[in-house]
């Protein structure tokens, strides 16, 4: 009953169902060359049949040592979205837990987390980006005894996630203030719940909703960051990334060899349009009090 | 009836810049087990921060200056908020008045419940789940198996405040404290929600503290009365003798402006001034700038509370033998 319930909703929003089939394909894509069953190598190097045009052996062409486009945008997929996946579940447990803990239990606490978020959002987003990620590269890191040194993705992974929490956190801090005035919550007191039992159990579901969509939205633009930083040679190295192909996409389209810019560029407008749709329709659904408001 | 939890003395202020401005300025009490002690007063006077109390629930700006609240020989008021916690629920019950915003939205009322028995015991899933469906059943929610599955904004206000009472019997706590339990709710329902309250009373031989502004109800369900004027409790007898015999002044006037069924009347009676705010305490008795028997004494001295009949109890100079002198 239920199920077919989405269906017919999403049957008379075409374009929303759209959206969720350009994101299953892309999580598709993504799983499928995590997984390694049967995926195209990209790094099959053919200096013979170096700058292909498309055809129906290279679908999208070949770059500059003959490697295959397509196979390259596919794994660009994989570093763009594990990037984004990492950063968000990070973003979204710091910026979640920080809000609630403000919000709810207010004073010296409210105050230590509203003087580091607003420091963090009076520095230019990129440039904060690009500092951390200075900062973190070639840096190790121990995780139950195991050393792991943060390369150049990893460096960016944690960068974004040490940043993003921002927003995130002031609407949970908002929207649990509001809440902790209610009723409900002098009634768990009154039932003998402790302060991390109410935030954690009773007031997380209710502002669950700013969580769902600030991840979704939130996702789109740690997709464009992670482009961004490997254009600008900070991100991925020895992985294939979509800034990487636009960067090499600068000598290239001189020559007038467009398929790799295409690709990349093609591959970030479609997933960051189906993410926006969703998003926008969870904060419609979900939130209709913040339709209209920026991020 | 043996005291199941005494109020000595408590004082409560509230912030206002540097200044304290007293809300609750002493109260004593005393609830008895099987009792139940009606709480009555105007608005502001105190009544519902007197009830926080005694769970320790005050709002952030209050301060407890002084006082006890004392249960099974222990000072709830001095113990440190884990060991408070485990005092309420457990101990004490409460019902709120908005049974609207007082259960949780995002959560069906099973779980809510089954929460509330979890918070002290620890019980696993299927046992919390049957006596989560006895409660319900105890309560009067029809079709408690299937009612468990809702969610708070699937059920009427009457049903909710049956939910809410669900919760607070949980733990089956020896003190139920009861803030304005029926006023958000239609008359008729009332009616019953109130006959539940007494019935689970007697059948628990809970400690009752109902706070309302009605004094019907307080007619109606309660063996004692309290009646509060500007954070202090100025009269205290059973019910009957209230109703029989008010000594004070305010509990006099309270009485007079129950408008009465079958009698015409042109204007309701009501009490002349308004009620002072915290901040203009009136020296000696706080009723006397609007009390129609004020002499001198009253505006000099506050009067305590003093033995005026058999358990019956005022703070008023008028009835006081110590004022004839």
């Amino acid at each position: 009953m239920k199920k077919t319930g989405i269906f017919r909703k999403l049957k008379r929003r075409p374009l929303l169902a759209a959206a969720f089939a350009v994101i299953a394909l892309y999580a598709a894509v993504c799983a499928w060359v995590v997984s390694g069953w049967n995926v195209p190598s990209w790094e099959k190097v053919d200096y013979a049949r170096s700058y292909q045009p498309p055809s129906a052996r290279h679908w999208l062409g070949t770059d500059v040592h003959g490697r295959d486009v397509l196979a390259k945008t596919v794994w660009g997929a994989r570093t763009a979205l594990t990037v984004a996946l990492t950063a968000s579940v990070l973003a979204v447990a710091i910026g979640l837990v920080l809000g609630l803990a403000a919000g709810y239990l207010g004073g010296v606490v409210d105050d230590v987390v509203t003087w580091i978020y607003s420091t963090l959002q009076s520095v230019p987003y990129y440039l904060l980006i690009l500092a951390f990620a200075f900062v973190l590269q070639g840096k190790s890191i121990s995780i139950l005894g195991k050393a792991f040194r943060l390369d150049g993705i990893a460096a960016v992974y944690i960068a974004l996630g040490l940043t993003g929490w921002v927003g995130l956190c002031r609407l949970v801090r908002g929207e649990t203030i509001k809440h902790r005035e209610r009723e409900y919550v002098l009634a768990a007191r009154a039932l003998g719940a402790s302060r991390a039992r109410i935030m954690f159990r009773h007031l997380t579901p209710n502002v669950f909703h700013l969580v769902i969509i600030t991840f979704t939205l939130g996702f789109v633009s740690y997709i464009h960051a992670e482009v961004i930083l490997s254009f600008l040679g900070l991100g991925a190295k020895r992985v294939p990334s979509w800034g990487v192909m636009i960067d090499d996409a600068k000598l290239e389209l001189a020559r007038g060899i467009w398929w790799q810019l295409a690709a990349a560029a093609g591959a970030i407008f479609l997933i960051s349009l189906a993410l926006h749709v969703v998003g926008d329709y969870l904060r419609d659904v979900l939130d209709p009090k913040l339709r209209g408001t920026k991020r | 009836m043996t005291a199941v939890l005494e109020l000595e003395d408590l004082r409560v202020s509230f912030r206002h810049g540097d200044r304290l401005l007293p809300a609750v300025a002493g109260v004593d009490l005393t609830l008895r087990r099987g009792v139940a002690q009606g709480l009555v007063g105007e608005s502001g006077c105190g009544k519902t921060l007197t009830a926080l109390s005694l769970l320790g629930l005050l709002p952030p700006a209050a301060v407890v200056e002084s006082g006890r609240v004392t249960m099974e020989g222990r000072d709830l008021l001095s113990l440190p908020e884990k060991e408070l916690r485990r005092y309420r629920g457990r101990l004490i019950g409460m019902i709120f008045q908005e049974p609207m915003t007082s259960l949780n939205p995002v959560f069906t009322v099973g779980d809510q419940i089954a929460e509330a028995i979890r918070a002290h015991e620890k019980t696993g899933a299927a046992a919390a789940a049957a006596r989560v469906r006895d409660l319900l059943e105890r309560v009067g929610i029809p079709d408690p198996e299937a009612r468990m599955k809702s969610y708070p904004h699937q059920l009427s206000g009457g049903q909710r405040q049956r939910v809410m009472i669900a919760m607070a019997l949980a733990c089956g706590p020896r003190v139920l404290v009861a803030d304005e339990p029926t006023t958000a709710l239609d008359v008729t329902v009332q009616a019953r929600i109130l006959e539940l309250l007494g019935s689970l009373r007697r059948e628990r031989e809970m400690a009752l503290l109902l706070v309302t502004h009605d004094l019907g109800i307080v007619a109606q369900e309660t063996d004692r009365t309290a009646v509060m004027y500007l954070g202090r409790i100025v009269e205290e007898a059973t019910t009957p003798e209230i109703f029989r015999r008010p000594v004070h002044p305010y509990t006099r006037a309270l009485l007079r402006s129950i408008p009465r069924l079958g009698r015409t009347e042109k204007r309701l009676k009501t009490i002349p001034g308004n009620v002072p705010s915290l901040a203009e305490r009136p020296p000696g008795c706080a009723f006397s700038p609007r009390c129609p028997a004020a002499r001198d004494i009253c505006f000099r001295r506050d009067p305590t509370l003093e033995e005026v009949g058999t358990d019956h109890r005022a703070a008023c100079w008028a009835a006081s033998p110590e004022a004839e002198k």
